[in-house]
């Protein structure tokens, strides 16, 4: 057996191992025996490698958005609130609502005078270091003071507005980059300034709702 | 009067009997109170009011209401008829007009003293105003629906759906932040919609202008751009879908920096395109006359024109 | 693109869950909730537990996505669609298998219907079986020149593979990153066994070209 034919069959049995001509060419050509050192190393490293990158954050807003547009989940972020929010299962639609009106209506009796004291056993909103696997990228000072306005909103708004802003930082980066690499681009420059437009209506809700 | 009659039992099992039948009953309404208040839908506890007040032909409507519902649609005549329902009694509704009824503000709030929560926070407005009156409304969650106004109107919210159908030669401005935008039958207007992360749905929007931008969120578009329009159409990281009659007339101009660009709709080459295409990145031209300019950018989102 | 250089931390090198040989430790979501817990309730539609399985399993989702089509807004579309998959479907997940497992293929199988759909020959193996006579692997026969065993930096293990012709990575990463058998790529790209081993070896050949090109011009440099 000489190299070419020892190539040709091996990669039907680098793997499984040869029959013994081809165990006894592998043992007598240092070339062809340095060659499949090499290919088992290679598939040895590759084995080693690590799953190494996270995606962006925008991933998962998409997933959500997805799903609230196919009906799978209601309107309204998902709970990173604290609520034990339970959504209708993939495979099912429910609804509470007829449920919640005939319990409602039944109740309607004794409703009035057991609510003035009854405390809604619904969890209060918890913070929202809940669930920090995504690991956002920091806010800026800026946008941090901004949020920081907004304490007594409710959790999902204040959310919000910490992913708009962080997209927004991560849109105005993108189009600067853009128009370093081509300053003459005018579409670059034009993405530009809408980056910050993002930036500004959001700043612009933020103090609206802080003065409120 | 009433005869009670007293039917003789033993004593000791009748009183059992008795708490036992209390002990069920109470039970049951304690699980009931709980789905209660847990799941239903809730009544007001202060019910529907109806007010109606003046406001000038040409003058303007600027409403906050944080939470609920808010429904906005035109009606005759030249008083403005608000229909509201708070969800609690923690809540009230102010209204403060201008002496000329140009301006009328209408907001919501919370009694002094009160801390309602999220669900006793709400209140479902209803307003019917006349043609022509420019309205600004605001809400933080509440969704806002919009039917058959006319004149300026600027909607935004923080996470509300906002719904707007059926305006013609109109001026629609749109903000969100996390909430989607759902447009349908807007026509010979301009359409400013800017929304950070939530997702724009177009059915049947045409210019002269229309203008939508958002962030993350997604834009889909179906109609066939006409008016002889500028439509331009950007977002960072969303995805473009957009679907056209073969009849549309529009000159296309698509391109992602780094997101995936198809189209599926018959297009002729233009003589001068503005840039050169990239299969994958870009694609430009026209198709009949090329009557409206579309411009579809994104950055990293994917972009999809198609053939309706 | 950054890389984790595996390499100086051996005693990470056994906790990657290569397939066959998962990890069976108890994974506990950012929520306290075990990865078990995650997937029953997720099954019942509980959107906190499913957004905790997206956070235990995206980096991993994500880089068999990027590698597997080398193109970061892919790679992310193709994530973002797996996890939808994913929602859609963990009620059918019986636990006949680790859940990693079954998440990973339906993963697999989005990357390759992505890819069938865009019509690219990425899976077209007829196009890979030709030679290649511009960028395919050369047949070494009887020469004898860098020793490359013992020797590979990952970091330039993983360019290599990012400049892989479309059609070897795939086949490379699915069974050597990923750990698939020929069976099951022959059965995910509808290709023969004969097939799938005859293009691991060419991918592998052609990492050999680049890997000993890599390491000749850091020695002409040096």
């Amino acid at each position: 057996m000489n190299c070419q034919q020892f190539q040709e069959v091996l990669p039907y049995i680098i793997e499984s191992g040869g029959n013994e001509e081809e165990e006894a060419h592998l043992r007598s050509c240092p070339s062809c025996a340095e060659l499949v050192r090499d290919l088992r190393y290679i598939a040895e490293q590759a084995k080693l490698l690590l799953p190494m990158h996270d995606p962006n954050p925008r991933v998962w807003n998409n997933i959500e958005q997805s799903l609230h547009q196919e009906g799978l989940l209601p309107e309204g972020r998902m709970s990173r609130q604290g609520h034990t929010m339970t959504y209708p299962t993939p495979t099912q639609s429910k609804s509470w609502t007829p449920i919640g009106w005939l319990m409602a209506l039944a109740a309607l009796t004794v409703f009035a005078a057991v609510l003035v004291n009854y405390k809604p056993s619904l969890p209060a909103a918890q913070s929202t270091a809940q669930n920090s696997s995504t690991q956002p990228a920091q806010l800026a000072t800026d946008d941090q003071q901004v949020i920081g306005q907004m304490s007594q909103e409710d959790p999902g708004v204040r959310r919000a507005y910490e992913d708009g802003l962080r997209e927004a930082d991560a849109y105005i980066s993108d189009a600067e980059q853009a128009v370093k690499l081509d300053p003459q681009d005018a579409v670059a420059q034009e993405e530009l300034v809408e980056a910050h437009a993002q930036k500004e209506m959001l700043y612009q809700m933020a103090a609206a709702r802080s003065l409120q | 009067m009433t005869e009670t009659r007293v039917v003789p039992v033993a004593p000791n099992a009748a009183s059992g009997t008795r708490i036992e039948r209390l002990g069920r009953v109470f039970l049951v309404f304690a699980v009931v109170l709980t789905g209660a208040v847990a799941n239903a839908q809730s009544q007001p506890q202060t019910g529907r009011k109806e007010i109606r007040f003046d406001v000038a032909p040409n003058g303007t409507i600027n409403l906050v209401n944080d939470a609920g519902l808010v429904t906005l649609k035109t009606g005759p005549g030249h008083q403005v008829v608000m229909i509201y329902s708070p969800h609690s009694n923690k809540m009230e509704v102010d209204r403060e007009s201008t002496p000329d009824n140009r301006r009328v503000e209408i907001r919501s709030h919370a009694l002094n003293g009160q801390q309602p929560t999220a669900e006793e926070a709400k209140v479902d407005m209803e307003l019917t105003v006349p043609a022509g009156v420019a309205m600004s409304v605001s809400t933080s969650t509440a969704p806002i629906t919009a039917e058959g106004l006319a004149g300026d109107v600027t909607l935004s919210s923080d996470t509300g759906q906002i719904t707007v159908a059926n305006m013609v030669r109109s001026h629609l401005h749109v903000r969100s932040v996390a909430g989607p935008v759902n447009l349908t039958n807007l026509s010979l207007g301009h359409v400013d919609v800017t929304s950070s992360g939530g997702a724009v749905k177009m059915v049947n929007v045409t210019g002269p202008k229309v203008n939508v931008a958002t962030g993350s969120g997604n834009i889909i578009y179906q109609g066939d751009c006409s008016g002889v329009g500028d439509y331009l159409i950007t977002t960072h990281s969303g995805d473009i879908d957009m679907t056209l009659p073969q009849t549309a007339s529009v000159d296309l101009n698509a391109r992602s920096v780094s997101g995936h660009v198809e189209n599926d709709f018959p297009l002729q080459a233009k003589k001068h395109p503005v840039f050169v295409p990239k299969a994958g990145s870009s694609f430009a031209g026209t198709s009949n006359s090329g009557s409206s300019s579309v411009e579809l950018r994104s950055f990293s989102g994917r972009i999809r024109v198609k053939k309706q | 693109m950054t890389y984790n250089i595996a390499a100086t931390q051996p005693h990470l090198t056994d906790q990657r869950p290569h397939k066959g040989k998962l990890t069976q430790a108890k994974k506990i979501t950012a929520s306290g909730l075990s990865e078990a817990e995650a997937i029953e309730r997720a099954k019942g539609g509980d959107a906190e537990s499913f957004e905790a399985l997206y956070g235990l399993h995206k980096r991993r989702v994500y880089s068999l996505c990027l590698r597997m089509t080398g193109n970061t807004a892919e790679a992310e579309d193709l994530t973002q669609e797996a996890f939808l998959q994913l929602y859609r479907k963990i009620a059918t997940f019986r636990g006949e298998s680790a859940f990693s497992t079954w998440l990973h293929r339906l993963a697999v199988n989005v990357v390759l219907m992505h890819l069938r759909k865009k019509g690219l020959p990425e899976v077209s193996l007829d196009e890979a079986l030709e030679p290649q006579h511009d960028d395919g692997p050369k047949k070494d026969i009887g020469a004898r020149d860098i020793v490359l065993a013992g020797s590979i930096d990952r970091v330039n293990l993983e360019r290599a593979i990012e400049s892989l012709p479309p059609g070897y990575r795939i086949i490379f990463v699915l069974h050597d990153v990923e750990g698939y058998e020929h069976n099951e790529i022959a059965e995910m790209m509808g290709c023969s066994i004969g097939n799938s081993k005859s293009q691991l070896h060419k991918a592998r050949m052609k990492l050999r070209d680049l890997l000993k090109l890599s390491r000749a011009e850091k020695a002409a440099r040096h």
